[in-house]
């Protein structure tokens, strides 16, 4: 764009699009308007571009929308800098009251971006007259927009400026229009952030209450997280003092959306408000939100238990949560036990060994077994937690039953998840254990008539192999991987040919040469084209292994994978010769860097 | 015809469910090319109506293009909430491997219909303009309007038409046109099999129903022969993301022996656990919305 040859050209060809009749031209002439202000230099920039643009807002949302964007992306470089960040701000201000929600708020994060570059001096002069403006504005979208604008405006201002501020906010959470009291709502939590303490209490705490106790649930909903914020500046006795009756209101809520929104900031509120209020009083209102009449709060509750639980000793989480725990297993509503699914193994590290085995283990053989699909993925997927915990002794011989039980489930989902864990089970459970137990069950995986779990089962048995060994793989897996290679369906014909691929980097020369070269060499003459094609992906990946297995391996790949491939090369279908083309090419390729390599280490 | 490192690239980028530009897509579309002969093995494949997710999860269940084969019978746009990716996916595959992929047809692939039923929306949402969309609409009329799995099973999207006996008939169609209103293109479409003998009234206004008489006597004309009749198939799990069906594909193998696999739909990244219950009353005047079931006619 910057070429400085026919510099001129294009801004005048973008200085057109910006008016154009053409949406599409405009918006692509916005996304450039660094570009425009940086060949028009920051004087033309200031005294025509920043007005032009200024002036051209009844566009459609989307070019407003971008404008808005781009006006706070580094665009006081091409204005002479941040003595003059502050013009920016007149069109972001046009931008920030028009109707359309999407185009406000990135006006107003603009203006926050653009906030931070301007000198105590610009913010009382030019900062906060807006901030007045749009909060005393006749409109609703401007008082919206206003409300967001205080975090950054407050802490730039001088102590009278503030006071003003302050004021002025009550104002908003006043306001006749709800919208913009949700708005109030949403961001006093950031605004109290930047107060003093003693502001805190004179004034964000008059603003809270006003809010929390609004006749619009949508309101009070947003005003969780400005609790949160100031419990967070004050300190326990004062969270005591100032806030118990508050949190008390808000769990009880008569809307369960507020009572949603409690139980899904549930932790982030109690690590706010201290231990001893936790104790005496958070762990009621938490039993009390798990036992909710209604799913949505039991479910966001769930999800903090084990985040809520870490702030109790064991003894109470035994007592007090165990208990809502086993309710929730039990839940009606399957939503409910999937949340549950996913956070009771995250309290097992909190538990220790032994109440994990009295009270933990059964709940997950319970949930095991439940008819809902995603509650026992959510379990499986989280039994590492445990592992830890109780050992995989403890665990293989009290779940393997379950699992061998799963990894037949209707769901495929649930028999991947199950694919998933079984190499830390291999670990632990040895050769032989493995062997009898599991051993059959990997196999049958692989006649899978879902391609994923056969795909799973695939990359299963390499991981496998490098568990156990290329002896236990040459034995044990690839036998019965070959065997499938005369399967009548080519889905599974596919399947050995995919094992192979997947397995054979971690296979041997010897193995490679003696028993996997046959089976594949044999598919170049399978009637089924994808079958043919794959065999040349396979045979590709051979070959690079092999490359890697010194001369031998070299003679090997010359003498037999290179003519199968040539053959595959001229084969009757378009896709079998372009994917042999493709293994030759690579083949070729990674031997020379092989060889290079051999030689190099050899002449060393 | 765009390089093969630059059709794998859009097959990449599109099985992300990212658009394709502007330019991209009038390059694949002005590749595409006419009706491709199938063979078995293939996996037959019916509506997706726009639920990228559920054809990626359909690739999962049923294995990767081209590593499988398919037969797609049409209905690809309108409905769902990513049209544009899944027929721009579907078409980038038919071009990458002509032989690995058969895509026909449906009564969605048409200009009166995803205007009103979200694909033409969807473009303009997408790309500001509707170039996209009258690229793909004019491709729409040159995609085959029926396939026949070697000599032996007839698939379509809709169904069978009193104006056509024989499999000579349907090649004698000029197909290159806007599914027209009535007649035997139209019929191909929009037809449904019906529990009821002999030829009937369509309640969807366009094409008629048809009794198990029918499609016997159809396959007995045509040399068709299998044990079931006509089998439908519908791969747009939890349809319209409200009607809770399992979407199912066919696997047909190499000796023309088929089975069947269910599915469910994709979980979705980002999309709430929990929804809130539809009250009861709710369901009680609910009624599914009329779907047409695409019908392999398996003589």
């Amino acid at each position: 764009m910057d070429n400085s040859g026919d510099e001129l050209y294009p801004i005048a060809i973008l200085i057109d699009e910006l008016r154009s009749e053409d949406v599409q031209l405009r918006l692509n002439a916005i996304h450039r308007v660094s570009t425009i202000a940086l060949a028009l230099g920051p004087q033309r920039a200031r005294d025509e571009l920043i007005p032009f643009l200024q002036d051209s807002l009844d566009d459609e949302d989307e070019v407003l929308l971008a404008l808005a964007e781009e006006l706070g992306r580094g665009m006081d470089e091409y204005i002479g800098g941040k003595d003059w960040a502050h013009l920016l701000l007149g069109p972001l201000e046009n931008l920030a009251t028009v109707e359309e929600t999407l185009v406000r708020d990135k006006a107003t994060e603009s203006i926050t971006k653009i906030s931070t570059l301007l000198s105590p001096a610009q913010v009382e002069e030019f900062f906060v007259p807006l901030l007045r403006r749009l909060s005393t504005a006749d409109w609703f979208t401007s008082r919206t927009s206003g409300a967001s604008l205080y975090p950054p405006a407050y802490p730039q201002s001088s102590d009278a400026t503030k006071d003003e501020l302050r004021k002025l906010f009550l104002g908003l959470a006043s306001d006749d229009t709800p919208m913009v009291r949700r708005a109030a709502a949403k961001w006093l939590g950031p605004f109290v952030k930047t107060f003093s303490k003693q502001h805190v209490i004179s004034d964000a705490l008059p603003i809270y209450r006003k809010l929390s106790s609004d006749d619009q649930d949508s309101v009070r909903l947003l005003t969780v997280e400005d609790l949160i914020a100031i419990a967070e500046k004050l300190d326990p006795a004062e969270v005591k003092e100032q806030l118990l009756s508050s949190i008390r209101a808000e769990v009880g809520d008569k809307s369960w959306r507020v009572r949603y929104m409690v139980a899904t900031h549930f932790v982030k509120l109690a690590e706010a408000v201290g231990v001893d209020i936790v104790r005496e009083e958070l762990v009621g209102a938490f039993v009390q939100l798990l036992k909710d009449n209604e799913a949505e709060v039991r479910t966001a509750a769930a999800g903090q238990i084990p985040g809520f639980a870490k702030l109790l000793p064991p003894e109470v989480i035994l007592a007090r949560i165990l208990p809502c725990v086993r309710d929730l297993s039990l839940d009606a509503s399957q939503h409910v036990r999937a949340a549950l699914g996913t956070q009771i193994s995250g309290l097992a590290p909190l538990l220790g060994r032994e109440a994990t085995t009295e009270h933990l283990l059964p709940l997950f053989l319970h949930m095991l077994k439940d008819e809902f699909p995603d509650v026992r993925l959510n379990i499986i997927s989280k039994l590492e937690l445990v592992n830890t915990v109780i050992g995989i002794d403890c665990l293989a011989q009290s779940l393997l039953p379950a699992i061998v039980e799963l990894a037949e489930d209707k769901q495929w989902r649930v028999r991947q998840a199950i694919i998933e864990y079984i190499p830390l089970l291999a670990t632990q459970l040895g050769v032989k254990f493995f062997d009898e137990q599991l051993g059959n069950l990997c196999m049958s995986w692989l006649g899978d008539n879902v391609y994923s779990i056969r795909e799973s089962a695939t990359i299963n048995l390499r991981k496998l192999t490098e568990v156990f060994g290329v002896e236990w793989a040459r034995g044990t897996i690839v036998p019965k991987v070959l065997q499938m290679g005369s399967h009548p369906n080519y889905l599974f014909r596919m399947t050995t040919i995919f094992a192979i691929t997947t397995i054979a980097p971690t296979l041997t020369l010897e193995i490679i040469r003696d028993n996997v070269l046959a089976t594949v060499i044999a598919l170049v003459k399978d009637p089924i084209p994808n079958i043919r094609f794959n065999v040349a992906k396979s045979l590709e990946v051979l070959a690079l292994t092999l490359a890697n297995k010194g001369a031998e391996g070299h003679d090997v790949a010359q003498r037999r994978i290179v003519p199968a491939v040539e053959t595959l090369r001229n084969d009757p279908d378009a896709d079998v010769r372009y994917f042999a083309g493709r293994a030759l090419e690579r083949a070729r390729a990674g031997e020379i860097s092989e060889t290079t390599i051999f030689g190099v280490l050899w002449v060393l | 015809m765009a390089d093969i490192g630059e059709v794998d690239g859009w097959i990449a980028q599109l099985s992300q469910c990212k658009q394709l530009s502007e330019a991209q897509t009038r390059e694949i579309l002005m590749e595409e090319s006419n009706v491709q002969p199938v063979r078995c093995p293939v996996t037959v494949c019916g509506d997706i109506h726009g639920q990228f997710h559920d054809l990626s999860e359909l690739f999962r269940i049923g294995g990767n293009s081209p590593d499988t084969n398919y037969l797609f019978m049409g209905d690809y746009v309108d409905r769902g909430y990513y049209s544009v990716e899944t027929v721009t996916l579907l078409v980038a595959l038919k071009l990458r491997y002509r032989d690995r992929v058969t895509i026909l047809r449906g009564n969605h692939e048409s200009r009166q219909i995803t205007q009103v039923y979200g694909f033409y929306d969807e473009c303009l949402r997408k790309y500001g303009n509707a170039n996209v969309w009258r690229f793909f609409t004019d491709l729409f009329d040159f995609l085959p309007l029926t396939a026949l799995i070697d000599n032996q099973i007839f698939c379509l999207h809709g169904g069978l038409s009193p104006s056509i006996d024989t499999l000579d008939h349907v090649r004698g169609i000029d197909r290159v046109q806007e599914v027209p209103h009535e007649g035997p293109m139209c019929d191909l479409l929009w037809s449904d099999p019906d529990d009821r003998c002999g030829w009937g009234i369509s309640p969807r206004g366009a094409g008629y129903t048809f009794g198990q008489d029918i499609s016997e006597a159809f396959n007995h004309n045509n040399g068709l022969t299998l044990d079931r009749n006509v089998v439908t198939i519908f791969s747009a799990p939890n349809y319209c993301y409200r009607c809770g069906n399992q979407a199912a594909i066919m696997e047909i193998d190499e000796k023309l022996s088929y089975s069947f696999l269910q599915f469910d739909p994709a979980p979705r990244a980002g999309e709430p656990l929990v929804s809130r219950r539809v009250p009861d009353y709710f369901l009680v005047s609910y009624s599914l919305p009329t779907q047409s079931p695409r019908t392999v006619s398996d003589p």
